[in-house]
């Protein structure tokens, strides 16, 4: 067993620290309450090249793992830029996946590239009113028309819709009820979010404001047959070979996310006096930050062990889901310390731990939340009858 | 609103406390559990009059209601008393409300009559059949049962039969819980003869609600006890050159323990009051009590062995007498979950 970082990595994570450390509290402070999208930010990881960390050399990227993936998106959140940072640029890192491994050569050509220098900005369109966790359920439909796709339907919480070009748009081209299995049916697009028949409403919502997260109102909009990704009828599986990778980077944001929460508290810690001496010598705050940093040290190797097995090429569901729930569980519950430690001065937005309570609280519940992950871990992994 | 026992209920709740501290210090108890038999105790808390009290004179009782008899079950848990005779009796007084001979029997003249229900789950159901023979069959974990002269037994479809263990065809095999402070058997019968007691319908579901404030209320004490005893503890023992009890964490984990005795009081005397006052909440009174008590009690006791390090390990302190008390009483007529499950079901919830 081995664990060390290997040169790249130590690189990786040096470098990204010191370019996301130029973004201080004060810029994703602002973001956050302008509800503005960090644009500088996101322009400097692009002309680092690091939106292309894991496209592969062909189309300009790098071509590295997910271990590299989530240790970059880890020292993103850890920076400070929290989930504003993070949600910016996720779907750069790795969300082009179902594209890389299943689209056709000149989609490929055409898009990531783009993905890569930063000029093309992209959103996943999955989630719908009626659709949330039991996402075969979706009714967005895509009709074909010729060399064409006509769609309709409605999305929500589709996060950074107004500031993306294009959508990586899930419909689909048989009903649930006319299909085989409810798995099949299901069909994936690349295609351009065409504000004349795409309408975009963000939602007002808890924290994360510098990313946006949208309702899509869908009136026939035209997709050309060359945006399709993939065979039709297939959108599904595509979907879920990037579901375990997806874990794997959402855990990483949430242990970033804990870390930075965690150091404040630390810091605040040992400056804060009251009752004559610095707070952090009492056990009642020490110790549960003592706690937090064990659960979060806990919670990465899970991590490591999760983005290894998939680099390798190993089975690794168990770990990504077990790598998102703890990453998760621990990352908020530094958050909440973080705030607690603080007083009244964490109710502030002066302190950042306010904010990074909100954004570490949304990791429970989204791409995926707790109850699934264990739904996952009792049927498939423990054998137990699927409970629904 | 004014909550509080009345001066008299103080009153007798620290005679009772101060005559236990005397008759039943944990070395006498430690000796009673060793050889495992507490009549000398039982006998000692009937003479003095201690078990009359909290039933009605004409059953031969000292009068008092639930309240007393909880005020009794606290005083007994903060002494590890072996109580299971007692606690069976009185929870058969009620269903003898038709026979005060009997009663009297029990409650003036030390007759331990305990009802033959198993303490496995919540008092219910009637197992054992009636044949032109005699009545057969057996109950598993009896409280007291080994402790008992008469036994109450509930019979399917027509009430009570009041059973001399002496009689032929009764069978009672002693078990040992791991908390020796209590006593529990197996009851079997074959054939046997006994008389018919009348009793109300629902003596049954009342009896399980009477349990269940008892047990809770036993809890309450043994988690004083736990309290003190660590507090005591934490102040003697020294680490670092200063008492334990000054680490933040030590006391904090003593306030929590202090919050989980607070709150057992209320929630058990309430309780008490509702299913004495025959409340439309009563049952899910007593529930919330035997759920919430006697699972806070166990975490309690967890807390209390923290904080005694490994001395609380060790067979020589006392502290084992508590811990196993509390850890049976949260199991003892069923544990919170099952419980639980009865609150659930009295609740508009999806089913
Ligand atoms: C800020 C934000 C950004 C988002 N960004 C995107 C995005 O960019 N693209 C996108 O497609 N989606 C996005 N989502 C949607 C997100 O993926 C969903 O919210 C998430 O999948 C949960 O679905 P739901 O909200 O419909 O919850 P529901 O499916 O309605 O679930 C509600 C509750 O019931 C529980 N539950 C449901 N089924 C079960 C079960 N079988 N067993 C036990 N418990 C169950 C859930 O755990 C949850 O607690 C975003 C959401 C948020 C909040």
């Amino acid at each position: 067993m081995d664990f060390d970082l290997t040169d790249d990595q130590h690189t990786i994570r040096k470098a990204v620290a010191e370019l996301a450390g130029k973004f201080d509290d004060q810029y994703w402070m602002a973001k956050d309450r302008d509800h503005e999208f960090p644009t500088e930010f996101y322009d400097a990881l692009a002309s680092g090249g690091w939106l292309g960390i894991t496209t592969p050399e062909e189309y300009g990227g790098h071509g590295f793992g997910i271990t590299e993936a989530s240790i970059l998106i880890e020292e993103v959140a850890k920076s400070g830029g929290g989930m504003n940072a993070a949600s910016a640029i996720h779907l750069s890192i790795f969300g082009m996946h179902p594209v890389i491994v299943h689209g056709s050569d000149e989609l490929k050509q055409r898009t990531l590239p783009r993905i890569v220098n930063g000029d093309l900005h992209v959103c996943f369109g999955v989630t719908e009113p009626g659709a949330g966790l039991d996402t075969t359920r979706i009714t967005t439909f895509a009709k074909r028309d010729g060399d064409h796709y006509v769609v309709n339907g409605r999305k929500v919480w589709i996060s950074k819709a107004m500031e993306s070009e294009k959508v990586l748009l899930l419909t689909r081209t048989t009903k649930f009820e006319d299909a085989a299995k409810k798995t099949d049916g299901l069909t994936l697009f690349l295609t351009d979010l065409d504000r004349d028949h795409v309408d975009i409403r963000p939602i007002p919502k808890m924290g994360r404001n510098a990313v946006s997260s949208n309702e899509l109102f869908i009136d026939d909009l035209r997709i050309p047959v060359e945006d399709r990704v993939g065979e039709e009828g297939q959108g599904f599986r595509y979907i879920l070979d990037g579901l375990n990778p997806e874990r794997m980077l959402v855990a990483a944001e949430a242990l970033g996310l804990g870390r930075v929460a965690l150091d404040r508290a630390v810091r605040y810690g040992n400056e804060r006096e009251v009752f004559g001496r610095p707070i952090g010598m009492n056990q009642g705050l020490q110790f549960p930050l003592a706690d937090s940093l064990a659960r979060l040290d806990a919670a990465e190797l899970v991590l490591r062990k999760a983005t290894w097995l998939y680099d390798n090429g190993k089975p690794c569901a168990r770990e990504a889901n077990t790598a998102k729930y703890l990453c998760a569980d621990a990352g908020f519950q530094a958050a909440d310390r973080a705030l607690q430690t603080h007083g009244g001065m964490g109710y502030s937005e002066e302190y950042n731990v306010a904010r990074y309570f909100r954004e570490a609280r949304l990791l429970k519940i989204a791409p995926l939340s707790q109850e699934m992950v264990l739904n996952y871990l009792g049927s498939h992994v423990l054998g137990l009858p699927r409970s629904y | 609103m004014r909550w509080e026992l009345s001066a008299e209920q103080q009153e007798f709740q620290s005679v009772l406390r101060d005559w236990l501290a005397r008759r039943c210090p944990s070395s006498r108890v430690r000796a009673w559990l060793d050889s495992g038999d507490p009549a000398e105790f039982e006998q000692d808390f009937a003479a003095e009059g201690w078990s009359a009290v909290g039933s009605p004179e004409a059953l031969g009782g000292q009068g008092g209601d639930l309240i007393e008899l909880a005020l009794v079950a606290e005083e007994l848990g903060r002494c590890a008393a072996p109580s299971s005779a007692w606690l069976g009796s009185v929870l058969a007084v009620p269903v003898l409300a038709s026979t005060p001979d009997v009663a009297k029997e029990l409650l003036a003249d030390n007759v331990t009559t305990v009802p033959v229900v198993s303490c496995d789950g919540p008092p219910a159901g009637h197992a054992l059949v009636e044949s032109g023979h005699g009545i057969t069959g057996s109950v598993r974990a009896v409280l007291g049962a080994d402790r008992a002269t008469r036994l109450l037994v509930p019979v399917r479809n027509s009430g009570f039969v009041l059973v001399d263990t002496e009689s032929a065809g009764v069978v009672v095999r002693r078990r040992q819980p791991t908390d020796r402070s209590r006593s529990v058997a197996d009851v079997e019968l074959a054939a046997v003869q006994g008389t018919a007691v009348d009793a109300e319908v629902g003596v049954l579901a009342d009896m399980a609600s009477r349990a269940a404030v008892l047990i809770s209320a036993d809890a309450l004490g043994v988690a004083e006890r736990l309290l003190a005893m660590t507090v005591e503890y934490s102040l003697q023992r020294k680490q670092f050159g200063v008492p334990i009890g000054s680490f933040q964490a030590v006391k904090h984990a003593a306030a929590e323990m202090l919050v989980t005795v607070e709150a057992a009081r209320s929630i058990v005397y309430m309780a008490a009051a509702s299913v004495q006052a025959g409340h439309p909440e009563a049952a899910l009174r007593a529930a919330a009590a035997k759920a919430q008590v006697t699972a806070r009690v166990s975490a309690l006791a967890d807390t209390a062995l923290t904080l005694h390090g490994a001395i609380g390990y060790t067979w020589e302190h006392d502290l084992q007498l508590y811990f196993k008390r509390a850890k049976l009483t949260e199991r003892l007529f069923g544990s919170p979950s099952t419980w639980n499950e009865r609150i659930a079901t009295e609740l508009a919830l999806v089913p």
